[in-house]
């Protein structure tokens, strides 16, 4: 069996387990799945820029509040009720926002690229805060239930509507993404983001135009962003400005190195990973922001590649002749 | 009916929680379970700590007396954190703990995001100090299974009032230093509107808006001593008050004006008698610790807090008491409405909850038909007594007032009542 068979086998099989999972799990557990399908969406498309292309932004929570915003604007300032249209608000203010961000932001790497997108979440989250009248201040926007392909659902109260056409339209729209960001890590332009993050003047002197790569990276990345985000506003019902402050950020780094950035499913299972910690963890102890803190370093002291890195450490412990060191992603 | 995918998952479980069906027999031997959502961290942490003794305190009461309608209490404690993750710790309480009632949440932001979604789903709810409010309006004026704490604007409503009572005619400048977000700014506006209900002539020399938790005041402290108000107005309750009480002690910006704080109570003990003068306007809201009228059984709670803690409880324990005796006597009067057949399913409790008159802590309150509280306040001038390390209420100034009197009548303008209400001051 080739490769590329193997991996669609088992992607088709991790689909069909996750799409039977409101009938396995509890109806709390399922509603559990829905963050992880917003922030895996969104992880992907910030490892297209931390991963692949090896950039760490430190204000991409920026792009999921325009996704949560936009699908609170949709519902309730528009009047449009469909969930198509929040997504394509969204995804249309976040490129509004990235291109300029992204324009001069691509011209510069590593921690110079962290503060400049540090410091333009943070512009973006003042502008929440401050605008009450437009954006509600510190109370947000509500999200309204929106309608799924023309569907209303109304006689489904919101747990139902959650767990039932929700989930299967998240994780529908997740696959879908997560095909898309895997063609487009493996076409040229991802070969191109690669060799820019490994040697960006050697790329240049074979003719990738380096800047201009990173820009489509940011824009895509953003795009990714404001789809992730969207879908955390419908269960939570709330748009608020928390959703673009740099500690949000920071929790996406987290969820994505603890998955293994060098991996292309590693922010994925970050994502899982880090909601069901977090909800066992909180329910656990008062202290469990410590105990994050904890695995954080764990992972980064013992385990660089992540959670998808974990059976190459263990092979490496038992087999001297493999190798676990840190290998950036392909 | 064939079954569906909806009626599976939805099914007989999630049916009695939902309020739809009477709980089975069986049931009714279990205790009642109250989920608890209060925060434990950051700049609201010791406010959440401070509303669980209150609960504690309540449990402990109500199962000593033999429980709820006969049933014992028992607890099952959430963080409140940020509105996603504070929406989840609701659903788990609902749908995993399976929950008889949920009580807690203080930030508003948090409550906003929750209400409509534990409406939505059917939750039996009453918040401690969470609001529905966006602003100064309600967005749930109809809320079945929502119930709310009193108006956020009542403190700033008496301490407006207080001003005015105490001080007419002896400032004209005045200047507000509030925190940056909607509470804040309502506040502010509410004293303003105040002071031109009662004709009080007024000049505004300085705003200042310092962001919640900020630990460096330094710059706005100087900006209203450069402006040199005769009256500063603050609603300023976080841990970030008593920072301003020392920054503002330093820089000799506290004597020699006069300063209304609505909702110091929230810090009273940390605001220090070396760096807080007397003779300023606090407000405890709807418990004051050493209030001289308090009822036995608030005297026992403070002496049970202080026991516990070493330190004075603060208004949050008597919300938390406060929605514990609603929802108790709610239950109570479903129970006896419904007879010895059956226990009452939540929309028959939610429904016995309207209305409701209850004795908590802080004095005399009732759920409102609408489903917001109206609870006593108390504010009044401070004095230095030796007895504590902190400034205390005078006992001969001391000012209760009826939640009736403080917050608008049900859907009613808030703007608008403050222009028309007749208010005793």
């Amino acid at each position: 069996m080739s490769g590329g068979l193997r991996r669609a086998l088992v992607a088709l099989a991790v689909l069909a387990v996750l799409a039977a999972m409101p009938f396995a799990l509890g109806e709390y557990r399922t509603t559990l799945l829905l963050p992880v399908f917003g922030y895996a969406i969104a992880l992907l498309g910030i490892n297209l820029l931390f991963g692949y292309g090896g950039l760490v932004s430190f204000g991409h929570a920026m792009f999921l509040a325009i996704g949560a915003y936009a699908a609170a604007v949709s519902g309730t300032v528009l009047r449009l009720a469909s969930f198509e249209a929040a997504l394509g608000l969204g995804v249309l203010a976040a490129l509004a926002v990235a291109i300029p961000v992204g324009a001069l932001c691509a011209r510069y790497t590593k921690i110079f690229f962290g503060m400049l997108t540090l410091a333009f979440g943070m512009l973006f989250h003042s502008f929440l805060f401050r605008l009450y009248d437009i954006t509600g201040g510190d109370q947000g926007l509500r999200v309204r239930r929106p309608t799924l392909l023309g569907f209303e659902f109304e006689d489904l109260d919101k747990t139902e509507f959650l767990i039932g056409p929700f989930y299967w339209y998240c994780l529908a729209l997740a696959a879908l993404l997560a095909w898309l960001m895997w063609r487009l890590v493996h076409s040229p332009f991802g070969l191109m983001l690669r060799a820019q993050r490994d040697n960006p003047r050697k790329a240049e002197y074979l003719g990738v135009e380096v800047a201009r790569t990173r820009f489509i990276a940011f824009l895509v990345s953003a795009a990714y962003g404001a789809v992730g985000g969207a879908m955390l506003a419908v269960p939570t019902g709330l748009a608020d400005p928390e959703l673009a402050y740099w500690t949000h950020s920071g929790t996406l780094i987290f969820m994505t190195v603890l998955g293994g950035f060098a991996h292309f499913a590693g922010p994925l299972l970050g994502a899982l990973t880090y909601v069901l910690l977090q909800d066992q963890l909180m329910t656990w102890t008062p202290y469990w922001r410590l105990v994050l803190g904890v695995v954080l370093a764990l992972i980064v002291l013992g385990c660089p590649q992540g959670l998808m890195g974990l059976p190459a450490l263990l092979r490496a412990r038992f087999r001297p002749s493999a190798t676990a060191r840190p290998v950036p992603a392909e | 009916m064939p079954a569906t995918r909806r009626s599976l998952l939805a099914g007989a479980a999630a049916a009695p929680l939902a309020g739809l069906l009477p709980m089975p027999a069986i049931a009714q031997n279990r205790p009642l379970r109250v989920g608890i959502i209060a925060p434990r961290a950051g700049v609201a942490g010791t406010v959440g700590e401070v509303g669980l003794r209150g609960v504690e305190f309540a449990v402990e009461k109500i199962n000593a007396a033999g429980g709820v309608a006969g049933r014992r209490v028992e607890l099952v404690i959430e963080e409140e954190t940020s509105p996603r993750e504070t929406t989840e710790r609701a659903r788990r309480l609902a749908l995993q703990e399976r929950v008889d009632v949920i009580q807690g949440i203080v930030s508003s932001g948090v409550s906003l995001a929750l209400g409509p979604v534990l409406e939505e789903s059917r939750i039996l709810t009453v918040y401690w100090d969470g609001t529905t409010q966006d602003g100064v309006n309600e967005t749930m004026p109809r809320s079945r299974w929502v119930f709310r704490s009193t108006d956020n604007e009542c403190e700033a409503v008496m301490g407006s009032l207080m001003a005015i009572k105490h001080w007419r005619g002896q400032f004209v400048t005045v200047a507000g230093i509030n925190p940056d977000y909607s509470y804040g700014r309502n506040n502010w506006a509410a004293f303003i509107a105040f002071l031109k209900r009662f004709n009080i002539e007024h000049r505004i020399v300085a705003e200042q808006w310092p962001r919640v938790g900020g630990m460096d005041l330094t710059a706005n402290v100087a900006a209203l001593k450069a402006a040199n108000p005769d009256l500063v107005f603050s609603s300023m309750l976080f841990a970030d008050l008593p920072v301003l009480m020392r920054q503002g002690h330093a820089a000799g910006l506290l004597e020699g004006r006069k300063w209304v704080f609505p909702a110091a109570g929230f810090q009273h003990t940390s605001l220090k008698r070396e760096f807080t003068p007397a003779g300023m306007i606090f407000g405890h809201n709807t418990l004051y610790f050493a209030d001289p009228q308090a009822s036995p059984l608030a005297r026992e709670f403070v002496e049970w807090y202080h026991a516990k803690t070493n330190d004075w409880p603060h208004w949050e324990a008597d919300r938390a008491f406060f929605a514990m005796e609603v929802w108790r006597r709610g239950v109570e009067k479903a129970v006896q409405a419904k007879g010895a057949s059956a226990w009452p399913s939540n929309a028959e409790i939610a429904e016995a909850m309207r209305g409701i008159k209850v004795v908590s802590l802080g004095g005399p309150g009732r759920m409102r038909r609408d489903g917001i509280a109206e609870q006593t306040f108390t504010q009044g001038p401070t004095v230095h007594d030796p007895r504590y390390d902190f400034p205390i209420l005078d006992p001969a100034k001391i000012t209760k007032l009826d939640g009736r009197g403080l917050q608008k009548p049900e859907g009613g303008d808030f703007w608008k009542w403050i222009a028309e209400a007749q208010f005793d001051i």
